[in-house]
């Protein structure tokens, strides 16, 4: 349960080194995760994820924000206050911030990630309720944050990919590079809070890390238009199995 | 066989009385249809031996008390996000120590394409 809502994101997670494409400057999209025990789906938590652009004095961003807070009947037993926030280039969406500041029940972890792409670091600031840690991470060409990965991943090229074809994709989480593996199952239409929209199917799992549960249980349906919204996902993980809907959209690019 | 029956029963329903007052509501109608399939077993082996149905009576009692609460969260509970305020704080300041670190970091890659190019995303919208 403690890092439930991280799963949740690491299940709409991969990178690429693509273009933007598909997101837009404002766009908000807010999500309802469910816990399904027997069929039986009970929502726990909103996800939100926003996006805006940031000016410093020599450059603009774009901010990605991830939150997630749970429903006010759970806040009494397991009371989560999770944002997660990417500062990245607005074009290739290659990250140079990353905050993680999560509240989860008792527990409380601050991360911090500063991106030095030319020479392949990431300094690295972790704080807990009595500890504090700052280390420097050597990571790869294409390693990124986990939110950049989330909204990346909209900027696949799927329609060059073929049924079962998959990719590999890296990112850092916990000063640990984590590889996830999107595997592109077919097209197929389901029924969304959107309306009924034409899918791509996706299998996600991950490759040096048991946090994501099964092989093929792990899924995320994104819209088979130019946003690529992330519309609906299934997660397996250790508590149990889960779900995460798309509620709204607003503000997208096309 | 009637008292496993009964104490299986029991404990079903006094779990789904429990489940029943917690946010996991819907979860409580398992163990209550569970404990209302033990109870009329219960009900059905005390009528063939003419045994006392107190206690089956109890487990019924608990297993509608648990189905009432369940149904009516179900029905009227409204889902709705708690207090964000803290987090929305935390939010703001955060973005403001972002600029701030951001500031300290080689931008050099975005500061010609990417500006441009977000000037005219901001242009479209």
């Amino acid at each position: 349960m403690k890092h439930l809502l991280t799963y949740i994101f690491i299940v709409v997670g991969s990178i690429v080194n693509a273009q933007n494409t598909a997101i837009g400057t404002s766009e908000k999209l807010t999500f309802s995760a469910s816990y399904n025990m027997s069929g039986l789906l009970t929502e726990i938590a909103q996800v939100t994820m926003e996006t805006s652009s940031v000016k410093t004095s020599n450059a603009t961003l774009l901010k990605l924000k991830c939150s997630a807070a749970t429903y006010s009947s759970f806040d009494n037993y397991f009371k989560i206050r999770d944002l997660y926030e990417s500062y990245v280039s607005p074009t290739t969406l290659i990250p140079f911030l990353y905050k993680r500041d999560i509240n989860e029940g008792s527990y409380y972890k601050f991360e911090q990630y500063k991106f030095n792409h030319k020479v392949n670091t990431v300094n690295s600031n972790m704080k807990k309720r009595k500890s504090e840690q700052n280390k420097t991470v050597k990571i790869g060409n294409n390693t990124r944050d986990i939110v950049s990965t989330i909204y990346n991943i909209r900027n696949i090229d799927i329609e060059k990919m073929t049924t079962g074809s998959s990719q590999n994709f890296t990112f850092l989480f916990d000063n640990e590079e984590l590889i996830i593996s999107l595997k592109y199952l077919r097209k197929e239409s389901i029924n969304t809070n959107l309306g009924k929209m034409e899918c791509y199917k996706f299998a996600i799992g991950l490759k040096n890390d048991d946090a994501l549960k099964g092989t093929s249980e792990n899924l995320l349906w994104l819209t088979a238009d130019d946003n690529k919204l992330p519309v609906y996902a299934k997660f397996k993980i250790a508590v149990g199995t889960g779900e995460l809907k798309l509620k709204s959209a607003t503000g997208l690019k096309n | 066989m009637r008292r496993l029956f009964i104490i299986l029963g029991f404990i079903a329903s006094i779990l789904a009385v429990i489940l029943s007052v917690t946010p996991f509501s819907k979860i409580a109608f398992i163990p209550a249809v569970v404990a209302a399939i033990f109870g009329l077993i219960a009900f059905y082996i005390s009528r063939q031996k003419q045994y006392p149905k107190k206690s089956i009576q109890l487990i019924f009692l608990l297993t509608v008390i648990s189905l009432t609460i369940t149904t009516y969260k179900a029905v009227f509970t409204v889902v709705e996000v708690g207090n964000v305020e803290g987090l929305q704080l935390k939010e703001k300041e955060s973005e403001e120590n972002a600029i701030e670190e951001l500031e300290g970091l080689d931008l050099e890659d975005v500061k010609t394409d990417d500006t441009q190019e977000l000037k005219e995303l901001d242009s479209l919208r």
